[in-house]
C-alpha cells in the first residue's frame, strides 16, 4: 500500500484550517489516555500481560522509561517533570525502578525480546554516565534485550549539559536514536520560554551522535511560541536544516495555563495571534517540504530515506505514544511515573506523581494507576483511525476483511458526517475507499474524530484536548 | 459500547454451526447425515431431536464435564472450541485434544460410564447434548443411528496421534496446522483462515514442545511464507508445503 507519495504532500489551506482549528485528541492512542479509567490497576494489567503471552507468536516488547528529572523548567512544557538540580533525587527514582522491572518483567515470557527502548522525559540526561549505567544494567538483566543491530533504541537529549563523552557513553549502551529539543533558536523566544540554548551546543551534540553511529537524529520544534514571528521563525528552520537531523518534529504550543501550571510563567500577551500561528505553520510546512523532508503526518517530518519516510511507503507505518513509529507489532511497556503502556488488549498509565508511584512499589504493588481494556469496537476504530492517521487512506474491503463489520452500516452515522468534511474538500469517500485529500493532510486528527465514539459529547471532550494545530 | 448494540455487526470469523430446529439439523450435527437417505420415518426423527439438548453458552475457562464424573451424555461442539485435558496430582496438565465445531467430545467415557478427562471451553462455547441412556435405545430401533455411532467410536479410537512418532517440531506443527484446517475444511469452513482459541501454552504442551519452540517455528514458518499470523488468527498461505512438511504424520480428521 504505497499511500503517501510526494505527488499527494499536504496543501496549506489557511481558511479551512482555520475553520478547524478545534479541539481534539491526537490520537497517539485510540482511545485517547484522557478515557482511561481509574478502576483498572494491577489485577487488570497482569491478565492482560498473562494473556499476551499467550499468542501463538507473542508480540516482542518495546519499553518505555520515563525520567522526570529536569534542571530547570521549560514554561511551554505540558510534560510530567519535576525541577531538580539534586541529582541524587534520580537515585532514589532508579532504586524505584529497578523494584518496578524486578515486579512487570517476570509478567513476560523470556522469549520475547525486547526490539525497542526509549527514554523519554523530563530529561533522560537528568541521569549521569554512573546513573544511566544501572539503568540499562537493571534492563538488560530482566529482560531479553534483542541484539544490538535488531534493536532500536532512542533517547531524548537536552543538549544544554551533554558533551561528546556522555553521548559515547550513550552509544556504548546501544543507544542509536537520538531526539534533541531545541523549540526555537530565537534568543527573544528562548528567554520567554525559560530555555537558552545555542545552535553550537545543539550541533556538537547531534555530530557526536553521528561519529558515534547512532542511525537517527531528530530535532523538535515547536510553533506557537511568544515572540514568534514568520520572519525570526524562518531563520531558526534555515539552522535546523543547516544541522540536517533526519526527522523533525514541529509541535503547536497549546496554552493551556489551566492545566499545566508552568504555563503561567508565559505572558499571554506575547503568544502569537491565530493569523500568526497559521503563518508559522505554512511557512515550516513549505520551508521544510522544499529542503527535502517528507511530511508524515501531524507534526512530523522526515528524510525521504529515512525508516519512517519508508515505512509510509510501505503501509507499515504505526502511530504510538511518541508519534510515529515502525515498530507497531510490539507490546509496549511503560515504566516509570506516569509511563503509559499497551500490552495486548489494554493501554496501562502509571501513578502521575512520584508520592502515589513510590508508594504503590512500598506496598508490594506494581504502579499501575489507570488504565482501559478494548472493547471490540475500540479495537475496530483503533484500527480506522490508525489508517488514517498513517497513512490518510482506508481500504474499505481490507478493513471488513480484518474486522467482522458491513462497514457502510456499522459506520452509518460516521460517514454522514464525514459528507461534511468531504464538502469542505477534506476527504474523499466513495464506497472503495476513505481518502484524505492534499488539504485534508494536515487536518487528519479532524477526520479520525469524525470515528471516535468517545466524543459524543465534545462539549465535555473540549477542556481536555488541545486544539488541531 | 457494546459491538452487539450496533446495526452492521456480521459473523465473527470463528465459525458457529447454524443452530437446527424440529426438523432440520444443525448444518455440522455428527448425526445430521444418519436419516435422510436412510428414508427414516418422520416420528423416528423427531425422537431423536426430542435428544438432543442444546447447552452453552460456556465462556472461557469453564468445565463441559470433568475427569471422574458420572457419564450420562455424550456431546457435539456447535461453536467454539473445547479442550479435553488430564491433570494430575502435582497440578500438572496433560492436553489430550482440541475439539472444534461439529465434533464428539465424551465418546471415550462408555465404558466405565465415568468421564475420564476433563473438557474446558477456549471461548465461547455452545453445545449440543445426546443423553446416551436415550440414545443407545433409539439406536436399537435406528440401524442408521446405530451405524453412526459405530462410525464415530471407530473416528475416535483410530485418531492417530501427532505425539506417537519421532517427529521434528517442524513436522509435529505442520501436521496440526494442516490438521485443524482440513477439519473445518469438512464442516464447510475456511480450510486456510481460522483463529486459533488455544493458547500457545496449551498447542505446546499437546504437541509435546516447549513454548517457545511453537513460537519460533510459527515465525520461521511465516517468514518463509508458509503462514501468516496476526495475533491468534492464521492464514494459511501455502498450505502445498505445509502438507509437504506434514507428510510423515497421519493427520486425524
Amino acid at each position: 500500500m504505497s499511500a503517501m507519495t510526494p505527488s499527494n504532500a499536504p496543501t496549506f489551506d489557511a481558511d479551512l484550517i482555520a475553520r478547524y482549528d478545534i479541539s481534539g485528541p491526537r490520537y497517539t492512542s485510540y482511545p485517547a489516555a484522557p478515557e482511561f479509567q481509574a478502576g483498572f490497576g494491577e489485577a487488570d494489567y497482569k491478565a492482560a500481560a498473562r494473556a499476551s503471552n499467550e499468542d501463538p507468536i507473542p508480540r516482542r516488547l518495546s519499553l518505555y522509561v520515563h525520567v522526570p528529572f529536569c534542571f530547570s523548567p521549560c514554561f511551554y512544557c505540558g510534560c510530567t517533570r519535576i525541577i531538580t538540580r539534586d541529582r541524587s533525587k534520580a537515585d532514589s527514582y532508579l532504586a524505584g525502578l529497578h523494584r518496578e522491572i524486578e515486579r512487570t518483567a517476570p509478567l513476560f515470557d523470556r522469549d520475547r525480546k525486547v526490539v525497542q527502548l526509549h527514554l523519554g522525559g523530563g530529561t533522560p540526561n537528568f541521569l549521569d554516565a554512573r546513573q544511566m549505567g544501572e539503568l540499562m544494567e537493571s534492563i538488560d538483566s530482566h529482560f531479553s534485550l534483542a541484539r544490538e543491530e535488531a534493536r532500536e533504541a532512542g533517547i531524548e537529549l537536552d543538549p544544554r549539559g551533554v558533551d561528546a563523552d556522555y553521548v559515547r557513553m550513550l552509544a556504548g549502551h546501544g543507544f542509536n536514536r537520538v531526539s534533541v529539543g531545541v523549540q526555537d533558536f530565537d534568543p527573544a523566544v528562548q528567554a520567554a520560554v525559560n530555555r537558552v540554548q545555542s545552535v553550537d551546543e545543539t550541533r556538537r551534540v547531534l555530530d557526536a551522535a553521528r561519529e558515534h553511529g547512532f542511525r537517527s537524529t531528530s530535532i523538535d520544534l515547536i510553533y506557537g511560541l511568544p515572540r514568534q514571528s514568520p520572519p525570526s521563525f524562518a531563520r531558526t528552520l534555515d539552522e535546523v536544516i543547516a544541522l540536517r537531523p533526519d526527522r523533525i518534529a514541529a509541535y503547536g504550543y497549546a496554552h493551556m495555563p489551566g492545566r499545566f501550571r508552568a504555563q503561567r510563567q508565559i505572558d499571554a500577551a506575547e503568544l502569537p495571534d491565530s493569523a500568526t500561528r497559521l503563518a508559522l505553520l505554512g511557512l515550516t510546512i513549505a520551508t521544510l517540504t522544499a529542503a527535502g523532508y517528507r511530511y508524515i503526518g501531524m507534526d512530523h517530518f522526515a528524510l525521504p530515506d529515512d525508516e519512517l519516510a519508508q515505512a509510509q511507503d510501505h503501509g507499515t507505518l504505526q502511530r504510538n505514544f511518541q508519534g510515529y513509529s515502525t515498530h507497531g507489532a510490539c507490546d509496549m511497556i511503560g515504566l516509570g511515573v506516569s509511563a503509559i503502556g499497551r500490552v495486548g488488549d489494554a493501554f496501562t498509565q502509571n501513578a502521575k506523581d512520584l508520592v502515589g508511584y513510590y508508594a504503590a512499589l512500598d506496598a508490594g504493588r506494581l504502579p499501575v494507576a489507570r488504565g482501559l481494556r478494548l472493547s471490540e469496537d475500540d479495537h475496530i476504530r483503533a484500527d480506522l483511525i490508525q489508517r488514517i492517521m498513517c497513512n490518510g487512506v482506508v481500504d474499505i474491503a481490507a478493513f471488513e476483511a480484518r474486522h467482522p463489520i458491513d462497514f457502510s452500516v456499522y459506520f452509518a452515522p460516521e460517514l454522514r458526517e464525514l459528507r461534511r468534511l468531504a464538502a469542505d474538500g477534506l476527504v474523499v469517500v466513495t464506497p472503495a475507499r476513505i481518502a484524505a485529500t492534499s488539504r485534508g493532510r494536515l487536518l487528519l486528527r479532524i477526520i479520525a474524530m469524525c470515528f471516535d465514539a468517545y466524543l459524543a459529547n465534545p462539549g465535555a471532550s473540549a477542556a481536555k484536548y488541545s486544539k488541531a494545530l | 459500547m457494546s459491538l452487539d448494540n450496533r446495526a452492521g455487526r456480521t459473523p465473527q470469523r470463528n465459525p458457529v454451526a447454524d443452530d437446527g430446529d424440529a426438523i432440520h439439523f444443525c448444518s455440522t450435527c455428527a448425526f445430521g447425515s444418519v436419516c435422510l437417505p436412510a428414508g427414516v420415518d418422520k416420528t423416528a426423527l423427531q425422537e431423536l431431536h426430542c435428544l438432543v439438548e442444546h447447552a452453552g453458552p460456556y465462556q472461557a475457562g469453564e468445565h463441559i464435564f470433568r475427569n471422574g464424573e458420572h457419564f450420562g451424555a455424550i456431546f457435539a461442539v456447535r461453536g467454539g472450541t473445547v479442550k479435553t485435558c488430564l491433570v494430575d496430582d502435582d497440578g500438572r496438565e496433560q492436553v489430550l485434544g482440541f475439539h472444534l465445531p461439529g465434533e464428539m467430545i465424551g465418546l471415550n467415557a462408555i465404558h466405565p460410564a465415568k468421564y475420564p478427562c476433563d473438557a474446558v471451553s477456549l471461548d465461547t462455547v455452545y453445545v449440543c447434548r445426546f443423553s446416551f441412556p436415550a440414545l443407545a435405545t433409539l439406536a436399537t430401533r435406528m440401524p442408521g443411528i446405530q451405524q453412526q455411532l459405530f462410525r464415530l467410536l471407530s473416528q475416535d479410537i483410530g485418531k492417530a496421534s501427532l505425539l506417537a512418532g519421532d517427529h521434528s517440531a517442524d513436522e509435529r506443527l505442520a501436521a496440526f496446522l494442516v490438521g485443524i484446517a482440513d477439519r473445518y475444511a469438512a464442516r464447510g469452513f475456511s480450510a486456510t483462515a481460522f483463529r486459533l482459541s488455544m493458547a500457545r501454552g496449551d498447542i505446546a504442551n499437546y504437541l509435546r514442545l516447549a513454548a517457545e519452540t511453537v513460537s519460533r517455528v510459527l515465525r520461521r514458518f511465516q517468514d518463509q511464507g508458509l503462514i501468516a499470523v496476526d495475533g491468534r488468527d492464521v492464514t494459511l498461505a501455502d498450505p502445498h508445503s505445509l502438507r509437504h512438511l506434514a507428510r510423515n504424520i497421519v493427520v486425524h480428521r
